[in-house]
């Protein structure tokens, strides 16, 4: 994928912060407020129902908004999503590619500048590094902060999206560093209004330039 | 490779040992899938339910090349995407994991799938959708697998083979002082986990079981 068109607010769900009836229903004003990444990660639900949801997803996810689904392979492949996302310890990207085929998506979440760039080397469009801040969605893990994303930023040639504790206030902060994007779970999720909240990501992200990193 | 699919599967079905980290008592899979086939395992799965999906790649390329040398059927459980990055044999789903029709989907046709179903009527969806040969169970109480329900006996055992045309392994608290019933009842083999994987000598426990296995399928042709 051309670095230029990976997604730069993505939405990581979370079931235990918002119920999937309700993220259906949250759907179509998160895509219009500029999330243009949905990630289904779902620990622990089983494959019949993973793949029940991804349905329901690739239903209601319309372009320039991707569905990326967590870690499963066969539950991206049968919804048709636009790409795979995949955990540290996840599949090889080779495989990833060898069944997904030609204009799909494959990223990683990374926690470690060696871990980015092992998968940039096997083949990643971009990466998710964090946690930069502190979070809740990972009571216990120390912030990486700013210093470290910048690190890994510039050790990559692509997209770095950081995640962990960001709000809108702290997005020009880490596009600052070169970072692509950001991904979110609770800032917009667990917000008192979804839709407001990504809208408040969007202009922050928006109202940075896009830097020098892909001209 | 040819594909398992067909009048072999029913031998490849004797004796199924399946891999449970828990059980093995820190020897490695490698080791305990080694004695299994040494014993006369016919069919190994991979059954992977905690930590990264990379050790699950790791151990499963080991045993993919063991099974592969050993001319033993590879299944993998529930992740059809972990099946095709080992070129497995097979995978086998359950009825909560992707659904069979989507699973053949996936694979092609020339993976086998396996199933297990609750109920006839699932045996016989499961069937008509492309299943390939059934796990039937727990036929006896179990302590491998808490969520698995109560046993189920026998007479399901039978009630389910008696309903489709592919074959069908009996699972659950199975050991050689049981496998012949389970035969008798019209399973074609037997699954395995705690008897051979929690065994002292892995490679004895395999032996016993086939042997049992063997002798009651002889008295039933």
């Amino acid at each position: 994928m051309n670095p230029r068109s990976v997604p730069r607010l993505h939405l990581i769900t979370d079931l235990t912060v918002c119920s999937f009836a309700r993220l259906c229903e949250l759907l179509p004003k998160l895509v219009h407020a500029g999330v243009d990444a949905i990630h289904l990660r779902a620990p622990g639900v089983a494959a019949g129902d993973l793949w029940e949801m991804a349905q329901a997803l690739r239903r209601r996810i319309v372009p320039p908004a991707l569905l990326l689904v967590n870690d499963r392979l066969d539950v991206a492949l049968l919804c048709q999503a636009d790409g795979v996302h995949l955990p540290e310890g996840g599949l090889p990207v080779h495989v990833v590619r060898n069944h997904l085929g030609e204009g799909r998506v494959v990223g990683r979440s990374v926690h470690s500048l060696e871990a980015a760039r092992t998968a940039a080397a096997e083949g990643c469009d971009y990466v998710i590094y964090g946690n930069v801040f502190e979070t809740a969605s990972k009571p216990g893990a120390a912030a990486r902060g700013l210093d470290a994303l910048r690190e890994v930023v510039n050790a990559l040639r692509i997209p770095v999206i950081a995640i962990g504790g960001i709000t809108p206030d702290r997005v020009p902060a880490v596009r600052a560093t070169g970072a692509h994007g950001v991904a979110v779970i609770r800032g917009i999720l667990a917000a008192d209004d979804p839709a407001a909240a990504a809208r408040a990501y969007r202009r922050a992200m928006d109202g940075v330039s896009d830097g020098w990193r892909f001209v | 490779m040819a594909s398992w699919r067909g009048m072999r599967l029913r031998d490849a079905l004797r004796l199924y040992v399946i891999t449970d980290r828990a059980l093995a008592r820190g020897r490695s899979e490698r080791e305990i899938v080694h004695q299994a086939i040494a014993g006369g395992a016919t069919a190994i799965q991979l059954r992977w339910k905690t930590g990264p999906l990379s050790e699950a790649l790791r151990v499963g390329r080991e045993l993919r090349e063991l099974c592969s040398r050993e001319g033993v059927l590879f299944v993998v459980n529930d992740r059809v995407d972990l099946a095709l990055a080992l070129d497995a044999d097979g995978v086998h789903v359950g009825v909560s994991d992707l659904p069979v029709a989507e699973t053949r989907r996936l694979v092609g046709d020339q993976v086998v799938i396996g199933f297990s179903p609750e109920t006839v009527e699932q045996a016989r969806e499961a069937e008509a959708a492309g299943a390939d040969y059934l796990g039937v169970g727990p036929v006896f109480p179990t302590v491998t697998k808490p969520d698995a329900g109560p046993a189920v006996g026998l007479e399901h055992v039978q009630r389910i083979a008696a309903a489709v045309r592919i074959p069908v392994v009996g699972i659950g608290g199975i050991t050689a002082e049981n496998a012949g019933a389970v035969i008798r009842a019209g399973a074609v083999g037997v699954a395995v986990i705690s008897a051979v994987v929690g065994a002292d000598d892995v490679r004895l426990a395999a032996m016993q079981l086939r042997s049992v296995v063997d002798a009651a399928r002889a008295e039933q042709s």
